[in-house]
């Protein structure tokens, strides 16, 4: 990757992407559907990868990796990786037909969900990745998302994929050992990073990984795998932070009453049980491990 | 080797014989009997392809336009709502220059739920892009097939072949197959420079903006433009190779004829048995059969129809808050000429309708008998 | 690296949007209105050290297994590791921020490692004397020595007059060896003689050489000590079995053969008392220490008066003596008074009360009077003046006479090893900028370390030093998301039983596996350590490392200005400034 690149002062993507080519390497092919990154990169005749990228419309993003896998296969290419690049927008809502049925067939890539909670580069509308009363341009005060953030990742295990990981930009060790894991598979296999956004999130440009690391630490974003959509596996024991500390560093929570603080928390600590019940009934079942 | 075959299994021997190498399907009356066919090809070794079996047309479209780019030869085939669905994906299959065939077979769009004949589908798709070949029988539909991936590897924009439902997809007709090393012959493989290689860090399809973008529009269209020539060329060729030939517009007995009939699709199978009949009766009514939609051969229809006071163009098709697609292309053609026939146009056989001899004579008469056309679309065979 | 692609037209143009460039021509600089930069800063214990040690800089290079340069490193500033890895009370520790944390770095034991790891170690050649002024030190204590060390690493040729047969001052004779091996102050004093530095022992100042002897040296540094005993001004102070800690202590440390039997009552609490007290316990005898205020008051390190605790010694406070009683000219008895605090007197401490009829008297076989020392000024010529029985000088160690400097502790209150060697560097300092005719006071707070700690020598003597700011980074301006809570590793300790046998060392240091892991947990306050966390969270690929001098450098032609490098440094070895537009 290039310096140059279009990324807003602070964005956690280049980042994720960067780290993302340093551990899959120089042979690979990134699909990037209608997103941030699909500006980031830059425009016509300019490329800051240095891997090739093929731009793609914004649902389309598994498919056409699945296209894309399907040539090189005819060509007898086994060694480049495929690696669909896509945001919440693209993977969550208007992405998830063409990513159930890629992840279905188990069509062999990865696929890395940026998701920085909301339609970013449009303006900040809200997706169904956006967390529970966020502010967004579509869910402003007095209409605030009165639903949760979309379980993708329940999603996704529900396929039987051979592996699905959440990462955050501010673990990139986590991450790229996730990568490394993941390349050496085959089928589907997809990451939810978790990125934050300066403008969207309302947070000062340095703030990026702070916030990201609270995002883990509070318990909010944990950091696991799901091995064939049923063996659970936590990455990193976090602190246990307060939800509170972690809201409160948000513009886009500056609004939240004590009140709506406290039922945050409280939904946390609940799907933070439900995890560490899965985690733990993998280990019960002794469902062995793959292979690290 | 003559088999029997119906439309759709004639498609899939025609891509089978290309040699396709990535095909994405989605089921669709009336095309489902061409993904089943292909299915067997694959999992009998006949057809070495990697079949796709996506969720959606759209999807359908969006992975073979990026196995295109990425080296493969690729082909899909759809129909009505499945194209429609597509539609977006059309554009960028055409704006991203890619040597794309698909079939489509011309179904009714809903609702109500229509599974039957009509153009409608694919003429709606008329300005993404895409080369439009139109067949009339299903040995047609065979030779269109590999003609089609020969004209697109040329230009570099997707053709779509196009095919009556159940007319000619479930309908079986004798059906020459070309031997495979013929068709080899004919069609190389396909390993094109311009394609996106692991080994090549480019980006394909960022952004344009207002500076370029019009540029790249402009060559689209220079290169529809010589699509006419590169497509004549190629079916010269294949004539050469497998003595047979379509051309891109076919005049049936239009010297000295007063009127011609314009048609596409089964219509004009039905049309040259009606306008024999009317010669032998001594009515002198030509038949021009317009293979090639899009790009409309605008050059050569003004030499075919030169001369000619009446045209009757007959659609199977309706552009709403105008008329037939065809004739609103055929009076366009003649706009700016200094003789321009009249022309009449009709619509028939929506949604399956049955168009007959006798629908067809219908059409006849009120060109033969009317100085100009009493009203912009003539509708036949309406009820009530 | 291509620029901007312009076509000319659409026969220019590729068959479809396809790039043939990158986007390096699009210098995202423009975009900053912050600027980051890389500034060391000074961390906290840096600025604590009285002797001016790169204490963040040995534990970074004892981190990466070079001990020799860490050693090296600390010898820029003190040539007295060993020494000070062992006696030294250690403020470095008390300001460490890694106390806010979990616990305070060993700093002290690792300089110890450093210094016992380098004992097989040669310093570096000896500079060529360059410079033909010739200084005199009076004394070889640290300070002198110190002042010394500095002088002949500036290229001057200087000699030590000692009035002992042996060098080392305070370190030789009053520091016993359970605190300070003997072998290891010789290899240190070796260690600065191989820079060229001449000791003459036998010479008192005003007894075997005069001070107008010593005019025929360009400059002259008086580091003489303070090796008087107070008195106690009681009755019987004269009787034989009274003796000063100071007189007690040399006496062993120069090996005679000193006889202690029975109850030996220690009068004082500052360092001298407990060293003697500790000392009589190892000679057979049962030492007690009378103090006349309470433990707060006590001057003496709080480790060594854990260490006296630990060894059963015990201390009586607030009780003073008031008479010595003898039989036969030799003390019987000790007759004390029990004392309570008053008001504050002029050290600011609680002034000790006699409560009236509280006299006791007690059995003692021996009386160590260990409450004070004082400077012997009798060689000082009366023009230079004294103040509080000490040499006046000034903040760059001058006294009136403009050749003449001192320092350490015939001229300062703060009595320390650590002081006093710091002492002897400003001199050094001081000396050169006298003949080499530069202003010190304008330099005296740019090689500083810190905004009020001591000097530093290699600031003095390179601009590349002077780097790092003299803002002190406080706790609050690290990053410690990227530490893991851990303990410190402690230095082993011979066990009671084993340590009051003999006055073998007490402490036998930290293993390299311990110092490893203790120096993993310096956060290297303020300065770089290129961690590279700064490097793996840059958006914009902005952070180069380039392996130069300056080994992390900014790309100020991308760098948009986010300021995470800031933000997540985890050592505040980053700062910002406003972009000049």
């Amino acid at each position: 990757m290039d310096p140059g690149h279009l990324a807003c002062s602070g964005c956690g993507s280049p980042l994720g992407l960067r780290l993302a080519l340093k551990a899959l390497g120089e042979k690979t092919m990134v699909v990037i559907p209608a997103s941030c990154a699909s500006i980031i990169v830059g425009p016509f005749p300019y490329s800051a990868l240095k891997v090739p990228i093929v731009h793609v419309a914004f649902e389309t993003a598994a498919c056409s990796a699945s296209g894309i896998r399907a040539s090189l296969d005819m060509q007898g290419d086994e060694e480049t990786t495929v690696v669909a690049w896509a945001g919440d927008g693209g993977t969550f809502d208007i992405g998830i037909q063409a990513l159930s049925g890629a992840a279905e067939r188990n069509d062999d890539f990865i696929y890395i969900c940026s998701d920085n909670e909301a339609y970013m580069n449009t303006g900040i509308q809200r997706s169904s990745a956006t967390p529970y009363l966020a502010w967004t341009t579509t869910t402003p005060i007095g209409n605030l998302k009165e639903r949760p953030k979309k379980d993708i990742m329940a999603i996704m295990a529900g396929h039987h994929i051979p592996y699905a990981a959440t990462a955050c930009v501010a673990y990139p060790e986590d991450f790229i050992r996730k990568l490394k894991k993941a390349k050496d598979m085959k089928g589907t296999r997809f990451i939810h990073l978790l990125s934050p956004c300066p403008p969207g999130w309302r947070i000062a440009s340095d703030e990026t990984i702070k916030v990201a690391r609270l995002a883990v630490e509070t318990k909010v974003f944990p950091l696991y795998e799901i091995e064939h959509g049923e063996i659970y596996i936590l990455t990193y024991q976090p602190r246990g932070t307060p939800v509170k500390e972690y809201l409160s560093q948000q513009g886009r929570f500056r609004q939240l009453t004590d009140e709506q603080m406290t039922t945050i928390q409280e939904n946390v600590d609940r799907e933070w049980n439900r995890l560490m019940g899965q985690c733990e009934g993998a280990a019960r079942r002794g469902v062995s491990r793959l292979a690290q | 080797m003559k088999r029997v075959l119906s439309g759709n299994k004639a498609v899939a021997y025609g891509v089978m014989l290309s040699r396709v190498q990535v095909i994405s399907a989605y089921p669709i009356t009336p095309q489902t009997t061409i993904v089943e066919e292909l299915s067997r090809f694959c999992a009998e070794g006949e057809l070495e392809a990697k079949f796709i079996k996506v969720e959606s047309e759209h999807s359908a479209m969006a992975s073979i336009i990026a196995s295109s780019l990425t080296g493969s030869r690729s082909f899909t085939a759809t129909s009505s709502q499945g194209l429609a669905l597509m539609h977006e994906m059309l554009h960028w299959a055409a704006g991203g220059r890619l040597p794309l065939v698909m079939v489509n077979v011309n179904r009714a769009l809903g609702p109500g739920w229509n599974i039957w004949m009509d153009q409608s589908d694919s003429l709606s798709q008329r300005d993404t892009g895409w080369i439009q070949l139109y067949c009339e029988d299903n040995q047609e539909v065979l030779d269109t097939i590999i003609q089609a991936f020969k004209i697109a590897e040329r230009v570099y924009l997707p053709v779509m072949v196009v095919l009556d439902a159940f007319f000619l997809s479930h309908t079986s007709e004798i059906v020459e197959i070309p031997h495979r090393e013929e068709v080899d012959r004919f069609l190389p493989r396909f390993e094109p420079e311009y394609r996106v290689h692991p080994k090549k860090p480019q980006a394909y399809f960022g952004m344009v903006s207002p500076d370029y973008f019009m540029e790249f529009r402009y060559k689209m269209q220079r290169g529809m433009e010589e699509t006419v020539e590169v497509a004549r060329s190629v079916d010269e060729e294949f004539g050469r190779q497998f003595g047979r030939t379509y051309g891109i517009v076919e005049p049936y007995r239009c010297e000295d004829a007063d009127v011609v009939m314009v048609t596409s699709g089964t219509v004009t199978s039905t049309s040259r048995v009606v306008i024999d009949r009317l010669w032998e009766d001594g009515i002198k009514v030509g038949l021009l059969k317009v293979k090639m939609f899009r790009p409309f051969p605008m050059e050569e229809i003004k030499r075919v129809l030169k001369g000619v006071e009446k045209v009757g163009v007959i659609d199977r098709n309706i552009s709403f808050g105008h008329g037939g697609i065809f004739a609103q292309e055929i009076r366009s053609t003649f706009c700016n000429e200094d003789k321009r026939p009249m022309v009449f146009g009709f619509v028939m056989g929506l949604g399956g309708r049955d168009v007959t001899p006798e629908t067809i004579e219908e059409a006849i008469h009120v060109t033969l008998e009317n100085s100009r056309p009493k009203e912009e679309t003539h509708w036949i065979g309406l009820k009530g | 690296m291509a620029g901007k692609i312009i076509f000319k037209g659409e026969s220019d143009l590729p068959l479809s949007p396809v790039s043939s460039g990158d986007m390096c021509w699009n210098r995202t600089g423009t975009w900053r209105y912050i600027r980051p930069k890389y500034e060391d800063k000074t961390p906290p214990c840096g600025t604590a050290c009285p002797a001016g040690v790169d204490i963040v800089g040995f534990i970074g290079l004892l981190g990466e297994g070079k001990y020799e340069e860490a050693w090296n490193l600390i010898r820029e500033e003190n040539p007295f590791p060993g020494v000070c890895g062992r006696v030294c009370f250690h403020p470095c520790e008390s300001h460490c921020n890694r106390a806010d944390y979990d616990e305070s770095l060993a700093i002290n034991a690792l300089e110890r490692f450093v210094a016992d790891r380098a004992l097989d170690s040669k310093p570096r050649p000896p500079i060529r004397r360059t410079k033909k002024e010739r200084i005199a030190v009076v004394g070889s204590g640290p300070s002198g020595l110190s002042c010394a060390y500095h002088l002949a690493r500036m290229g001057y040729q200087t000699t030590v007059f000692e009035a002992l047969p042996w060098a080392g001052g305070i370190l030789r004779v009053g520091i016993p060896s359970y605190r300070l091996p003997k072998d290891i102050l010789d290899k240190e004093i070796a260690d600065i003689q191989a820079y060229g530095v001449e000791i003459k022992t036998k010479a008192r100042l005003g007894e075997d050489l005069s001070f107008e002897d010593l005019g025929k040296y360009t400059a002259i540094f008086l580091a003489t000590g303070a090796h008087v005993s107070r008195k106690l001004n009681i009755p019987g102070e004269d009787l034989k079995g009274v003796v000063s800690g100071l007189d007690f202590l040399r006496d062993i440390n120069l090996g005679k053969k000193v006889q202690i039997r029975g109850r030996v009552a220690v009068i004082g609490g500052g360092n001298t008392a407990v060293d003697a007290a500790r000392a009589v316990l190892r000679l057979g005898g049962s030492p007690l220490i009378l103090y006349r205020r309470s433990r707060d008051e006590m001057p003496a390190f709080d480790e060594e008066v854990a260490g006296t605790l630990e060894e059963g010694i015990e201390i009586r406070y607030l009780t003073g003596p008031i008479a010595v009683i003898g039989h036969k000219g030799r003390v019987t008895k000790l007759e004390c008074i029990k004392m309570e605090l008053g008001g504050e007197d002029e050290t600011g401490r609680k002034r000790p009360v006699p409560v009236p009829h509280s006299n006791f008297t007690t059995e003692v076989d021996t009386v160590i009077v260990a409450i004070g020392e004082e400077p012997d000024l009798t060689f000082l010529p009366e023009d230079i003046p004294v103040e509080n029985k000490m040499v006046s000088t000034d903040n760059a160690a001058r006294t009136s006479r403009k050749d003449v400097f001192a320092g350490g502790d015939v001229a300062h209150i703060h009595r320390t090893v650590a002081h006093a060697i710091g002492f002897g560097k400003r001199a050094a300092i001081s000396i050169d900028c006298l003949i080499r005719k530069r202003d010190v006071n304008s330099l005296l707070q740019e090689i500083r370390v810190g905004e009020n700690g001591t000097l530093s020598v290699a600031k003095y003597l390179s601009e590349m030093a002077r780097r790092r700011s003299h803002h002190v980074v406080t706790f609050e301006e690290l990053n410690v998301a990227y530490f893991e809570h851990g303990e410190r590793n402690e230095r082993a300790t011979l066990a009671v039983p084993e340590r009051v046998r003999d006055l073998r060392e007490i402490s036998t240091g930290l293993t390299e596996q311990q110092a490893l892991k203790e120096a993993e947990r310096c956060f290297s306050c303020g300065v770089c350590n290129e961690c590279e966390v700064c490097y793996v969270f840059c958006p914009d690929l902005s952070i180069i490392i380039d392996g130069g001098t300056v080994k992390y450098r900014i790309n100020y032609d991308y760098c948009k200005g986010c300021g995470i490098c800031i933000a997540e440094c985890p050592r505040n070895a980053l700062s910002v400034e406003k972009e000049a537009r």
